[in-house]
């Protein structure tokens, strides 16, 4: 007679090898890890979607107009230069720190000169060491401004939505920057006049290039829309979105880091607009807005976008609006060591160049929908 | 056990004879299966160097992103010497050039279509230099033609309309298409098979004359051709056509450019030397005519 021993419930199985795996030949049996998963088979809804995921702008070109792409595949009008509002709040003096090009100032030499002891600093240390001061500087605008208390900053946080245009459905997700959560949503930046007005707006195509080049195929087995945050998180509304672009293995052009600031803070918002109004396409009576600001260390590109309408398939009707200020430079130049030709020094040691007007835009984006 | 040794047997040459994987055990080693190589060959590049890791070519899908290549050295799969004066050299990258102009993946082929230059740039494996361009969800290198530069549309078609078209530098239409007295490049020598001649730098072909569904086109060698209209050729020149005026000025830039040293040895110059006078070979006929005996 034969007995069994069954250890309970487990039940040594085959463990597939991935590829990985196969290279070094680690073959065999193996117990799994835990318990079965159980997903209910819903059947095979295979959905040709396209995802516009992080980092899948990665090949770069100059010619291909990836803000008209983003623009395109977002239904926005862009706009440069920055909102009435966000301009008011910088000119403004009273919502300036004290002593504040100083302070900004140590901001710049702690990232580039003080941060490390090494002799050269890189790009990805320096990048959010200079992000992190000049919002810890905006953070002590709270004193102010006791609403700014207000606010979470959450990074890592996955979002993704899904949306169709031209009956291609595309969807956004992934990790992206550092965002900036309020308990109150922002104001909408576009009176509704000027909303109505896009309505005769033509959007530029690509041709004879498709919109939809370089995205990612994939297939999709259920359409998500998803803010990253559970419901009942007291910080819901989504209100700036932070990226530190220093990474030189994902390093992109500024025409890049543009179009993915567009299309992750129209995630952002659609994800959001989703909650709020549902998932029927309409135009919505009170936009979203949400901002992004984007670093390289030196120049920052800013952008605030306004979700109006969430019937993005046709080409007409109310458009989504952008305001995009692109490339606009902290400071020109900060160096270890100055540049010597000819025994004349052409370019001294240190920072120099520093441009003020940056930072009170970074700023007035800070205190939007606080002053 | 006789029959399970037979069934093994049939699996081996099952394994050998179609696609599917029978019975026996795939080694963990790499090898590349034929059908890949002919998954391969469909995208319609050119051959590549073989090499000791033959990993590296073995790419079913299309890609823009440069390949890492790996030199070989002169030497065959067999790693004898095959070509004798090749070595060493600057690090080179191979991007997959699409030769066939017309070719579209998953969907009916159109009358014609339009794509956008976006970048034009030296290329590493071939004389010529070569053109990123983009059209729908697609980008392909292509072999650039001599003025074509960043932002040019360029049309191809495969429609032969009755009368000849006007057809502008870097298009690419089938030869029936072309007016008599243009200058061609890229050109097919079976319709669909892929660019293989004229590809090198600064040459073009001369389009002599169409007769009875077939064209005859003169080679940069004054050699003539007779191909099907329906083949697709280029118009205009190949790009890079100072190629033949650059000067090496030593014998270190040879090996820059992976080529080894002749051999020192003195040789009484024979034959091979001097002016030679002999009539052009015969017109080379791609087009198989029905002869005599199939007519009767």
């Amino acid at each position: 007679m034969l007995f069994l021993r069954r250890s309970a419930g487990r039940v040594p199985r085959w463990v597939p090898c991935g590829q990985q795996r196969r290279t070094k030949m680690h073959y065999g049996p193996k117990l799994p890890k835990g318990p079965l998963p159980r997903t209910p088979w819903t059947g095979p809804v295979i959905i040709l979607s396209i995802a516009f995921k992080d980092g899948n702008f990665s090949y770069s070109m100059k010619q291909m107009g990836r803000v008209k792409q983003a623009s395109w595949l977002t239904k926005t009008k862009v706009i440069d230069g920055l909102p009435l509002r966000i301009l008011s709040i910088m000119t403004d003096t009273a919502n300036q720190l004290e002593n504040q090009d100083e302070r900004v100032l140590n901001a710049i030499s702690h990232a580039r000169f003080w941060v490390s002891s090494e002799e050269e600093i890189m790009e990805e240390t320096y990048c959010p060491v200079l992000l992190e001061d000049l919002l810890h500087l905006c953070r002590s605008m709270a004193t102010k401004h006791p609403l700014l208390a207000k606010r979470m900053v959450a990074q890592d946080y996955r979002v993704s939505a899904t949306w169709e245009r031209e009956s291609i459905l595309l969807q956004i997700r992934g990790v992206n920057g550092k965002l900036l959560n309020a308990m109150n949503p922002l104001e909408p930046v576009a009176s509704k006049d000027e909303i109505l007005a896009t309505e005769n707006d033509v959007l530029e195509t690509l041709y004879p290039i498709a919109p939809t080049i370089d995205l990612q195929e994939v297939n999709k087995y259920e359409t998500k829309n998803d803010t990253g945050f559970r419901t009942g998180y007291p910080y819901p509304h989504p209100h700036t979105i932070y990226f530190a672009h220093g990474d030189k293995y994902h390093r992109m052009r500024p025409e890049q880091l543009r179009a993915k600031m567009l299309m992750f803070a129209f995630g952002n918002a659609l994800a959001k607009a989703r909650v709020l109004y549902g998932d029927e396409p309409k135009v919505l009576e009170k936009p979203i807005v949400v901002q992004s600001v984007a670093t390289n260390g030196q120049s920052f590109q800013f952008v605030v976008f306004q979700l109006n309408t969430t019937d993005l398939d046709p080409s007409h009707g109310v458009k989504n609006l952008a305001w995009i200020d692109a490339d606009q430079l902290l400071y020109e130049d900060a160096r270890n060591r100055p540049e010597i030709r000819k025994k004349i020094v052409t370019i001294p040691a240190g920072g120099h160049g520093y441009q003020p007007v940056t930072f009170k835009k970074f700023l007035a984006f800070y205190l939007h929908g606080v002053v | 056990m006789a029959v399970s040794s037979l069934i093994r047997s049939f699996g081996s040459l099952l394994l050998s004879s179609s696609h599917h994987v029978s019975q026996t055990s795939i080694s963990p080693k790499p090898i590349c299966l034929a059908w890949q190589f002919h998954a391969y060959r469909e995208i319609g590049t050119s051959a590549v160097l073989s090499t000791s890791d033959p990993m590296w070519k073995c790419r079913i899908k299309y890609t823009t992103r440069p390949i890492g290549m790996k030199k070989t050295g002169g030497r065959d799969h067999t790693g004898r010497i095959r070509v004798h004066g090749i070595g060493g050299g600057h690090k080179q990258r191979y991007r997959m050039i699409d030769f066939r102009r017309m070719h579209l993946e998953e969907r009916e082929e159109p009358k014609s279509f339009e794509e956008k230059v976006i970048q034009v740039r030296y290329d590493p494996c071939r004389s010529a230099d070569i053109a990123l361009v983009a059209g729908e969800n697609r980008k392909r290198w292509i072999v650039a033609t001599e003025n074509m530069q960043t932002g040019d549309i360029i049309k191809t078609s495969n429609h032969i309309g009755r009368m000849a078209v006007l057809a502008n530098e870097g298009d690419a239409y089938p030869v029936g298409a072309l007016p008599v007295g243009t200058l061609v490049n890229n050109l097919e020598s079976h319709p669909g098979k892929g660019a293989q001649y004229i590809r090198a730098a600064g040459t073009c072909g001369v389009l002599l004359r169409k007769v009875n569904g077939t064209a005859i086109i003169q080679l940069p060698s004054k050699r003539q051709m007779q191909v099907l209209e329906t083949c697709m050729a280029t118009v205009g020149r190949v790009s890079n056509i100072d190629h033949n005026k650059r000067i090496i000025g030593k014998a270190g830039r040879n090996r820059w450019l992976g080529k080894r040293p002749r051999s020192g040895l003195w040789h009484r110059k024979g034959g091979w030397a001097g002016r030679k006078i002999r009539p052009l070979p015969p017109m080379k006929s791609y087009v198989n005519l029905p002869t005599a005996a199939t007519r009767g």
